[in-house]
């Protein structure tokens, strides 16, 4: 399994080219909020998971995680979460 | 990012799955994150080949100042459908997205084998519909703009929402991020973008979708209709008149199914689809 570490440096790098234009100038962790805190809207997250499938060369259940996040009553992503997912689904 | 060139209009789109086509239209003011965000496109990728897409004006898709009407939109789903070379499709469609839905069936029958409704309301069937353009959603939506001082009307007006967001200043802006919540923000963001379009007007024109058109539709429809909808007229009335319609209702849920209900929604939707997949002619083996 990779690194989180490794994981939240690829999604800064595939954050950047995906949105070349927003500054994030915020500390970036596992509570990090992908809209509240970072401003993402809800398509720039399918944006994201799109740009992250390319990255990593695989399919992502990405409704499946975010429905799943839905379900707990979750109102935002957590980058601690999107590492975690992430973590489970990219190839070792 | 998957995109395809239609009518001048660069569309975003995504796909997932294989099988039989299924193609995603949501609602105006929406993008196809609702779709992927509730887990239906997931589901159904288990057995079909599912694209969403976001509509001109819409999510990542291009935003021009004009040609929002169903039939504009029925016209970029038929180059859209072209251009990933689909094969006849089952359609979906939430709200506007169904009327789309629809409108395609009338204009392209030969791409679509049936569309599925969720919670549509017909500007052509508003002499059959007493809650024509009263959604559950835009009466909330109009108490949150009446707590920051700003009166939207009783019917649903997208030019007025979109204007009114655009004329907000920093302070109700700050009050209606504060009600809306982080997930909303993005949604609110787009508004005053919609403002420099004819997509407020446009989408409660009739453009051809009249009350006899419709009936005329042969594909078979499936309605369906959120337990605490205002449109349960328009559910009937599709039922009555069109050749092959099928009306369900879905509990828990007013306008938004997909999310409000998203278990049972996915499973009506994956129900139905499998119904009609396998009871219409293929299209792999029509031609």
């Amino acid at each position: 399994m990779k690194d989180a570490e490794l994981i939240y440096a690829d999604l800064a790098e595939v954050m950047r080219s995906a949105f070349p234009d927003r500054d994030y100038d915020g500390e970036v962790g596992p509570a990090t909020c992908v809209f509240a805190d970072i401003g993402l809207a809800s398509i720039d997250l399918i944006v994201l998971a799109e740009r992250l499938e390319g990255f990593y060369g695989v399919k992502l259940p990405f409704g499946t995680f975010l429905n799943g996040l839905r379900k707990q009553g979750a109102t935002d992503v957590q980058l601690g979460s999107l590492v975690a997912f992430l973590r489970q689904n990219i190839p070792a | 990012m998957p995109e395809v060139d239609v009518n001048g209009t660069r569309l975003f789109y995504q796909q997932s799955g294989s099988g039989p086509d299924v193609v995603l239209v949501h609602a105006v003011t929406s993008n196809q994150a609702v779709w992927i965000f509730s887990g239906l496109v997931d589901a159904l990728a288990a057995e079909f080949r599912v694209t969403s897409y976001d509509l001109r004006g819409h999510g990542a898709s291009d935003r021009p100042p004009t040609g929002y009407t169903s039939a504009d939109m029925a016209a970029d789903l038929h180059a859209l459908h072209a251009a990933l070379g689909l094969e006849p499709a089952l359609l979906v469609g939430h709200s506007f997205g169904g009327v789309t839905g629809i409108h395609t069936a009338l204009l392209h029958p030969e791409m679509v084998r049936g569309v599925i409704l969720s919670d549509s309301f017909f500007p052509g069937l508003r002499a059959f519909e007493p809650n024509y353009g009263k959604p559950n959603v835009w009466t909330d939506l109009r108490e949150t703009y009446n707590s920051i001082g700003v009166e939207l009307g009783e019917t649903v007006d997208f030019t007025r929402l979109f204007q009114a967001t655009a004329e907000l200043n920093a302070g109700q802006l700050a009050a209606l991020d504060e009600r809306v919540g982080p997930f909303g923000r993005g949604w609110l963001r787009q508004l005053p973008e919609l403002a420099e379009t004819t997509c407020g007007a446009d989408a409660f024109a009739e453009a051809g979708l009249t009350a006899e058109a419709i009936a005329s539709v042969t594909c078979p429809v499936v309605a369906l209709y959120d337990e605490f909808s205002p449109f349960l007229a328009t559910s009937d009335w599709l039922e009555k008149n069109l050749a092959h319609c099928t009306a369900e209702i879905i509990p828990a849920a007013k306008h938004l199914a997909v999310l409000e209900n998203s278990e049972a929604f996915t499973a009506a939707v994956l129900k139905h689809l499998k119904r009609l997949n396998s009871t219409l002619p293929h299209p792999l083996t029509t031609h």
